[in-house]
């Protein structure tokens, strides 16, 4: 059982895609001027641990436990960059990845790379670190409670992300929201306990081996009992909201709004159409339709031997 | 992977334009283009005989997109129009959708088409070479850098995670031992030690951060890596760009003259 989020290109529409690739080049733009005047500098040059860490999230993500037979716990990483690069740093780096499995492993397409870099950076990373911080600040900031909130956070995000997704496939008209929302959620619901732990057990684990690499990172900042308790409110009531969308997210309303802005049926039909009849003048009759696919058939056959002698010749070149 | 340096030193803007263009125009061909479709795919076809690579292994990378169907496959079932068949399976009532039979399988062929572009644009172009024209187009210095640092260690990186694994396989976290009897402690044992080796490999990447940036500093670096010399701009891309235009033009007219199924 793997997160299904990385989403291919020709499962959005291209309107959805566009919208979703505007909207994280602006939060992508407002990362990289908040990272570039950053005061969490680790190590002198920030760029470099954030690519190093990049490639470590990578890596992490090999990492898995198995939960029963078949079915294994697995790591996306998002919040855990988060907790360590800080949500901003930590979104670039997620963005990064998400960007390099799209384009060295076709793990999720190109015109897609903006929704999803939107649902595991922005959602996932960005909007999972600032609820993991509020979670600390909420609960008085020491560093097991900070890392709980990390687990919480991580949990939220995941199954966030999947949510995400499936409204934006919902939105193109490729799923179905009313079942597919519950699926997804469903599934990631269990995927994001699997994240969660290794992500509280990861951190934990880091701060007892290296306390000073942690104590390097901003941890939230002291707060009064008062703004704690309204920091706390706020997110619980954040979460209410987000899970009342999802629990009362109605699909036929959804559906309606989508064919209103005209996702469903603009996506569907083509600039204009010449044979809006699906037929050519002059090719009439099932016979002749017939008689053009055979030779059509052959035509394609025949080409695709001649590319493969090609590729032949040139890779012995 | 990236082993392979073909098209180091060479300016891979016109690559990176060609590809993107050509998804956005196959992402815009309407339902049930089936043969625009193929159109589109002979011509990828053709690009990857060129560059050596044989159309059955082409369309063998594609497929590595297609376990996504499973979130098209609702709207099969699910969606009201042009019902090719109903009736019941069991205790299911089942109906076949021939709009949404459609919508999926139009959504997987293009899946399947756009993976084997970005195959090509990998075969045309090194991971770095793409970074770096991606850096001309005006992507953020941070951004580039960073994601040039990724891809130069990311195999490193996953190579010692693939060992840390091979160390736990060893010592066998995992649920069921050869006989199925449970071994390796509950799920939150086994999610801690899963969790403790991602902070190992944390610390191994934050020591080797810092070496680099050591490396780095000893040889003047400013904090802005530039990844290799930036290669002799491409004289001719404005030449590349229009013919990209206008094979994207062919594939929408396609799209919009060929008859759909």
């Amino acid at each position: 059982m793997y997160p299904q989020l990385h989403i291919p290109d020709g499962f959005l529409s291209p309107q959805i895609s566009l919208l979703l690739w505007v909207a994280t080049a602006l939060l992508i733009g407002i990362a990289v001027r908040k990272t570039s005047r950053t005061d969490v500098q680790l190590i002198t040059s920030q760029p470099i641990l954030m690519g190093v860490l990049g490639a470590f999230i990578f890596a992490a993500q090999m990492f898995n436990f198995p939960v029963a037979t078949g079915t294994s716990g697995h790591l996306l990483g998002g919040v855990l960059a988060g907790y360590l690069l800080g949500p901003w740093a930590g979104t670039i780096v997620m963005a990064t990845v998400v960007g390099i499995q799209a384009l060295l492993f076709q793990d999720g397409g190109l015109l897609a790379l903006g929704a999803n870099i939107f649902n595991m950076g922005i959602i996932g990373t960005l909007g999972g670190s600032f609820v993991a911080r509020g979670i600390g600040t909420a609960l008085g900031s020491s560093r097991s409670v900070t890392i709980f909130g990390a687990g919480a956070a991580a949990w939220l995000a995941v199954v966030a992300a999947a949510g995400f997704t499936t409204l934006q496939l919902g939105l193109s008209g490729t799923t179905n929201v009313a079942v597919g929302l519950p699926a997804m959620l469903g599934v990631h619901a269990l995927i994001g306990i699997g994240e969660a732990l290794i992500t509280v057990a990861a951190l934990t684990f880091i701060a007892q081996t290296a306390p000073d690499i942690l104590s390097g990172i901003a941890s939230p900042p002291k707060a009064s009992p008062v703004r704690r308790m309204a920091i706390g409110l706020v997110i619980a009531g954040g979460v209410a909201m987000f899970a009342s969308l999802f629990a009362s997210a109605d699909p036929d309303g959804l559906e309606a709004v989508a064919e209103q802005l005209g996702f469903l049926n603009k996506g569907v039909d083509a600039p204009f159409e010449l044979f809006p009849d699906y037929t050519i003048p002059g090719l009439d009759g099932t016979a002749s339709t017939a008689a053009a696919g055979v030779v059509g058939m052959i035509v394609v056959i025949g080409l695709l031997l001649v590319f493969a002698r090609i590729a032949r010749s040139r890779s012995n070149s | 992977m990236i082993v392979e340096p073909r098209g180091v030193g060479r300016d891979a803007r016109a690559a990176v334009i060609a590809t993107l263009a050509f998804v956005i125009a196959v992402a815009l061909l309407p339902p049930g283009s089936y043969l625009a479709l193929l159109l589109a795919w002979m011509l990828l076809a053709f690009a990857g005989a060129l560059l050596g690579i044989s159309p059955t292994r082409l369309a063998r990378r594609g497929l590595v997109a297609l376990p996504f169907i499973v979130a098209a496959i609702p709207i099969v079932f699910l969606r009201n129009d042009e019902l090719l068949w109903a009736g019941s399976v069991g205790p299911l009532n089942l109906q076949v959708s021939g709009a949404g039979l459609r919508i999926a399988l139009t959504a997987l062929l293009k899946a399947w088409i756009s993976v084997q572009a970005s195959v090509l644009l990998l075969a045309l172009a090194s991971a770095p070479s793409i970074v770096t024209a991606l850096r001309r187009m005006r992507l953020p210095d941070v951004i580039a850098t960073s994601a040039g640092l990724t891809i130069r260690y990311l195999e490193l990186l996953r190579d010692e995670a693939r060992r840390m694994l091979r160390a736990r396989t060893a010592r066998s976290a995992s649920p069921l031992g050869v006989g199925r009897e449970q071994i390796g402690g509950t799920i939150a044992w086994r999610a801690r030690t899963t969790g403790s080796l991602v902070g190992s490999l944390f610390l191994r990447a934050y020591s080797r951060a810092q070496r680099i940036e050591e490396a780095a500093a000893s040889r003047g670096a400013t904090g802005s890596l530039s990844i290799g010399t930036m290669p002799t701009a491409d004289s001719r891309l404005t030449l590349k760009v229009v013919g990209v235009l206008l094979l994207v033009l062919i594939i929408t007219l396609c799209g919009a003259l060929l008859p759909r199924l």
